[in-house]
């Protein structure tokens, strides 16, 4: 299967890269289609803590996009409260196989410091991120401690 | 390979006669149909007109060969690369014949054919060893192995392959792209089959690619009747009517719903799409059954007219509202206008609320009703049938003397029909004389029709000159109304 060689390859770059935003990369020995690690952003209200994402390959990878979600609850214009979210360069129609993950994580990293509220997944949120933005941060800070993991200290 | 005029005024009369005789006409070239013009008088009075053809599949597929092939040689550039010109320019060959000798190179950046020359990267350097690993699957192959397009993104021949595979099997045809990151270049249908071994899905290819050419050519569309595999050709595309003589599906060129005039194609999507939101509403208050104004008896609409006679007490009424009949057999039909409150904008806006309800249900109401007059018009027609049939079989003339009745039947159905597709277009109209010379003529033409479907249900061969007259008026009506406001 060509998605084996190519994510083994990809989870070596990865973790030898050692970003500072996504860490902690878990892969089933058994599935290697199926990723989980932790999203630190650097952005407020997002920099109090951390969240759990998972990344499900497709058994066509890379020919067909992964899939994103987010395992820890985030209070986030552009991820819904399944932890769904609308990254445009993972959507079927951008999708390209020489895109690495990466390259997926930098801009869903990207996507979290810097919300997008012209296209919500949660319109509310969205809302109140454009018309009250000190609510938005003191609401999203809030829910932040309250659900978010810990930040590795380093 | 047939070719039809859509003749509005003769429909039903003689399609039939038109299809057949038409097999001379062994031609489709667009550019080549003034030999018609010598035949048969311009239409150019008739706003309804609209000159089209039905190809088959075959015939479609020459005429997308030939624009191809007369770009390929006024440009002296490879079919495949031809054929991606004209379909994302929408096949203005004039146009891209005029930008290729003004900037070749520009055209084809532009068209994501070629690279821009600053994002040309070169794979064949950035591969490195003389067994580099393809940079989709991590493959190590040899250098000369990897394919790659214009933006020099170079792959394995496998992964190509394989993204052909997957983007044909999600229904990309023309629109298939480089694999390389960000990368908008386009694959040529000569690179996919040089690469493409999987003779299923070759053919699968060339299928879909032949629906998305189609699609995309603004004079071409494909027959949307059920199972029908024609293809509508139409040199001047408008949102006029076209009838299929495979399936005899009738519909609008441009839009492909039910044929709409004098509403346009985006109007009356606004208009179904509302009626389909209110339905609920609208269906509770248009019933199928009323009371007599005068006798309260219970009556059910049982024909298409909206001229209606209580079976008990004989009083003549009218179906929309309900009033005396007498009223509007003279000059003005008031029936078919709406009466908005004068003083609207100073109400309440729970007022304003039911006024805006009322309004829609108002034209909700007539729209409704013209289109299950219609369907009763059908029995009409069935009952007329029979009618000749019982008189043929008492020797009270022959098939062909009571023809006019069928013909006046067809032509009640006709102008109903474009009486329905008013009150949309009624409905959005701005407020103003328009509006007012539009309600004017479209209450001449529900007078008419009405008058027309009254005398159609009690016709005998005394009445012929009467009834012939009426026609006449009806579609003179129906014709005056689309020449001031059918937009072409």
């Amino acid at each position: 299967m060509a998605a084996t060689k190519r994510l083994t390859r990809e989870l070596e770059e990865l973790r030898k890269s050692a970003l500072k935003s996504f860490r902690d990369i878990v892969v089933d020995e058994s599935n290697i289609l199926n990723w989980h690690g932790l999203l630190v952003p650097d952005n407020p209200p997002y920099n109090k803590g951390a969240f759990r994402i998972e990344i499900a390959f497709p058994a066509e990878y890379p020919f067909k996009p992964p899939k994103v979600t987010f395992k820890t609850k985030i209070y986030h214009p552009n991820v819904d409260e399944k932890g769904q979210v609308c990254l445009p360069i993972i959507s079927a129609e951008n999708w390209k196989p020489a895109t690495k993950t990466d390259q997926v994580v930098n801009s869903l990293v990207a996507l979290i410091n810097d919300p997008e509220p012209e296209h919500p997944l949660r319109a509310d949120l969205a809302e109140e991120y454009t018309k009250d933005k000190k609510k938005f941060f003191k609401n999203a800070e809030e829910f932040t401690k309250k659900h978010s993991e810990k930040r590795p200290c380093d | 390979m047939k070719r039809q005029l859509s003749d509005p005024a003769s429909d039903g009369s003689d399609v039939s006669e038109d299809m057949e005789d038409d097999d001379e006409y062994a031609h489709y070239y667009y550019d080549n149909t003034d030999d018609l013009d010598i035949d048969k008088p311009k239409k150019s009075d008739d706003p309804e007109y609209f000159e089209y053809t039905i190809l088959q599949v075959e015939d479609a597929e020459r005429l997308l060969n030939e624009e191809i092939e007369a770009l390929c040689s006024a440009l002296k550039v490879p079919p495949s690369l031809a054929k991606m010109l004209l379909h994302i320019h929408d096949w203005q060959r004039e146009l891209i014949i005029e930008k290729y000798q003004q900037d070749a190179e520009g055209l084809l950046v532009e068209s994501n054919i070629n690279s821009e020359k600053k994002a040309l990267v070169n794979d064949k350097d950035t591969l490195t060893g003389s067994n580099p690993a393809c940079p989709v699957c991590a493959d190590n192959y040899p250098r000369d192995k990897f394919l790659g397009l214009t933006c020099g993104h170079s792959f394995c021949p496998n992964c190509w392959d394989m993204h052909f595979r997957v983007q044909i099997q999600q229904g990309v045809t023309m629109g298939i792209e480089c694999m390389g990151q960000k990368c908008k270049v386009l694959v040529p249908e000569s690179f996919l089959y040089s690469v493409l071994t999987d003779s299923k899905l070759r053919d699968k290819f060339s299928k879909l690619c032949f629906k998305d050419l189609i699609q995309g050519h603004p004079k071409l569309r494909f027959c949307p009747g059920p199972n029908c595999s024609v293809i509508i050709f139409a040199k001047e595309p408008r949102a006029k009517k076209v009838e299929c003589s495979l399936c005899k599906s009738t519909y609008c060129f441009k839009c492909g719903i039910e044929y709409h005039a004098p509403t346009d194609c985006d109007v009356i999507k606004k208009w179904l799409t509302k009626c389909a939101d209110d339905s609920e509403t609208a269906n509770y208050i248009s019933a199928h059954t009323k009371d007599c104004p005068k006798c309260h008896v219970c009556i059910e609409k049982n024909g298409g007219c909206n001229h209606m006679q209580c079976s008990k007490c004989k009083f003549d009424f009218c179906w929309m509202c309900l009033g005396d009949w007498k009223s509007h057999g003279s000059e003005y039909y008031e029936c078919s206008r709406y009466k908005e409150n004068p003083n609207i904008a100073n109400e309440s806006v729970h007022v304003q609320a039911r006024e805006a309800l009322k309004k829609y249900l108002f034209y909700f109401e007539r729209w409704e009703n013209h289109a299950k007059s219609l369907q009763l018009e059908e029995q009409t027609l069935q009952k007329i049938t029979s009618r000749i049939q019982a008189k043929v079989m008492e020797n009270e003339g022959t098939w062909i003397d009571w023809q006019y009745l069928l013909n006046a039947a067809a032509l009640l159905k006709k102008c109903r029909y474009t009486l329905q597709y008013t009150y949309p277009y009624a409905y959005y109209m701005d407020k103003g004389g328009r509006k007012q010379l539009f309600e004017y003529q479209q209450a001449q033409l529900e007078a008419e029709v009405e008058n027309l479907s009254w005398k159609v249900e009690r016709a005998e061969i005394t009445d012929r000159g009467d009834l012939e007259n009426q026609m006449d008026i009806a579609e003179k009506r129906r014709q005056t109304l689309l020449k001031d406001f059918l937009e072409v």
